[in-house]
């Protein structure tokens, strides 16, 4: 099959389809709405699953049933209504099920904005709900990345049996650029009987499975968590991703950016290339697990004098950054989060100011 | 073959069909041939890449744009300004409506029926053969359906669009130029223009191609993009 141009939104919703997923709840929200648009043509297609719960919190608890019964399942939102689901999202944690989240991300606090934001960073960084939970978080720069993020979205939920989210900006859902869709996926999770609610009369032991997120025995909930906890530990050793951009050559300037801020801070490291100034780039395509070591080692090089977060917030990255960077230079930070994209100019005035 | 255009006309079609590039194009190739040029923007549907984020390059052709009042600009809510009624029952000039997606975008046309009566009007529908839905000739009819039952308005021409925005290339013109002739005859419906990037349009061969054709200088870009000087 040749390139389809695509709507990030739209393509979201074919990779999800194309992993497999046939069950979709969701409520809608600006700017991610054509996902549902999308999916309500499509699941009866595919013989698969629309339903628009009565709110974003119900949606979370549709997502937590279909995953408790084993079935691929995901939703989208933006800001708000992932805060709603934020507490199913901690049930799904703690309960150890399968699912992805998709968060099209909005200006906050509050209803914010319908513009782009990038605002929601540790909101997704730090579990989003209540709890010792995490998700595993990637973040897409482009609409091809955003088709092939979702669709690595199912298997790694099903291999942590934790949920994944995708996390991107308004722009990622609006925007349009030309996608070639993978293969669909033809993995099932193979462990299904182990801990899935699938029913008795397929079940290949006599073992019941109890889904459950509550544990009165203060030593059965301690043992919970060290398990999330192995989980996160396994995260950070086997799922840490990464791109670097300019970064052969000496730099006096190291930007962190992600998902389309990234894409400004290209243009803008392209113009200063031209002008004669180095700028390299590290773009975490995790951003929980965060690529400490490359940001570490991005600004251990010799001539690095100063790190960048370039984001659209307030500066949500720069604990992670600062973390990672252990001090060998300071860490500061450059961003808008009203809804407009800093553009490739305002990118070269901050880094200047730096050199 | 020249493209002259009048009257009001209508610019609909599926989700980013590229109605609104086309819009912002068509007015300025228009004003350049001498016209008296409007255009509104009707997307009351979604609010990212409208035909606003284009208002600095139509005030510099002189085209004259109608939006919504400056504080709702941004807002995603149903805003039809009573200047757009005004505008459409100008005696002269083209005027150009720019709507939203689908039948849900084409809705707020129905509104303006009374403002259409007695008035030249000319529904043309926007088709990229390389988007969703509209990469067969049934699905082109489908969406064609749709629209005019939310707007209860009729059709009256084609326009093609075929692109992959920055990877288009003259294979996609002439692919998609054939297509659109298939669709221009299981619909009876002329087809009234076909676009190509402007990058393109001095570079490739379009002897083949029997109809007016609009060069497009993309102006919605993402913002680590320029937009083309057109």
């Amino acid at each position: 099959m040749g390139k389809v141009l695509m709507k990030g939104n739209e393509a979201i919703a074919e990779a999800a389809i194309r992993a497999g997923c046939l069950n979709y709840f969701a409520y809608p929200i600006t700017p991610q709405s054509e996902v549902a648009e999308y999916l309500s043509r499509r699941m009866p297609e595919v013989g698969g699953v629309f339903l628009q719960g009565e709110s974003e919190v119900a949606v979370s608890y549709m997502i937590f049933g279909a995953a408790a019964a084993g079935a691929r399942v995901f939703t989208t939102s933006s800001s708000p209504g992932i805060s709603l689901m934020s507490e199913g999202v901690s049930y799904i944690i703690g309960a150890q099920c399968p699912a992805v989240f998709v968060n099209i991300m909005r200006g906050g606090p509050g209803l914010g904005g319908i513009l782009p934001s990038q605002a929601d960073y540790n909101q997704a960084t730090r579990g989003i709900g209540h709890g010792d939970g995490h998700l595993l978080v990637l973040a897409p720069a482009s609409v091809q990345e955003a088709v092939e993020m979702v669709m690595q979205a199912f298997p790694l939920a099903e291999k942590y049996r934790n949920p994944v989210m995708v996390l991107g900006d308004g722009l990622i859902g609006q925007m349009m650029e030309p996608v070639e869709f993978p293969d669909h996926l033809k993995t099932e999770p193979s462990d299904k009987d182990d801990w899935a609610t699938t029913g008795m009369d397929t079940r290949k032991s006599d073992k019941r499975n109890l889904v459950r997120s509550l544990f009165l025995d203060p030593v059965q909930l301690n043992e919970n968590n060290l398990a999330l906890k192995r989980k996160y530990e396994q995260m950070k050793k086997e799922e840490v991703r990464f791109e670097q951009y300019n970064t052969d050559s000496d730099y006096k300037v190291l930007i962190v950016s992600y998902g389309t801020m990234s894409r400004v801070c290209k243009t803008a490291i392209d113009m200063l290339g031209e002008q004669g100034f180095a700028v390299g780039l590290v773009r975490p395509l995790t951003v929980f697990p965060f690529p400490e070591e490359a940001v570490n080692k991005a600004a251990a090089k010799k001539g690095c004098e100063a790190v960048l977060s370039v984001e659209m917030s307030m500066g949500q990255m720069v604990d992670d950054i600062e973390r990672s960077v252990r001090g060998s230079c300071p860490v500061h930070w450059y961003g808008k989060c009203g809804g407009e994209v800093p553009t490739p100019e305002e990118v070269i005035e901050a880094v200047k100011q730096l050199m | 073959m020249d493209l002259r255009l009048a009257g009001i006309v209508i610019i609909c079609g599926n989700y980013g069909c590229g109605k609104t590039e086309i819009a912002i194009n068509l007015a300025i190739d228009q004003k350049r041939k001498g016209s008296q040029v409007a255009v509104a923007d009707l997307d009351l549907v979604n609010p990212y890449f409208r035909t606003r984020e284009a208002r600095k390059i139509l005030a510099a052709f002189d085209v004259d744009l109608v939006l919504p009042p400056k504080q709702y600009l941004r807002a995603d809510l149903p805003i039809l300004d009573s200047r757009v009624a005004g505008m459409i029952r100008r005696p002269s000039g083209l005027r150009i409506l720019d709507v939203g997606g689908e039948d849900v975008g084409a809705t707020v046309l129905s509104s303006l029926a009374d403002s259409f009566q007695g008035q030249a009007v000319e529904m043309l529908q926007v088709i990229n053969p390389f988007r969703p839905h509209t990469d067969s000739v049934e699905g082109c009819l489908a969406v064609r359906e749709k629209i005019q039952r939310a707007s209860r308005l009729k059709v009256t021409g084609l326009v093609g669009n075929p692109n992959l925005i920055n990877e288009t290339g003259p294979e996609h013109i002439l692919e998609g130029y054939r297509f659109m002739e298939a669709v221009a005859e299981a619909s009876g419906l002329p087809l009234v223009f076909i676009t190509v990037p402007s990058g393109l349009a001095g570079r490739m061969d379009l002897t083949g191609i029997n109809c007016p054709v609009l060069p497009i200088t993309r102006q919605l870009v993402p913002p680590w993009e320029k937009a083309g000087p057109i």
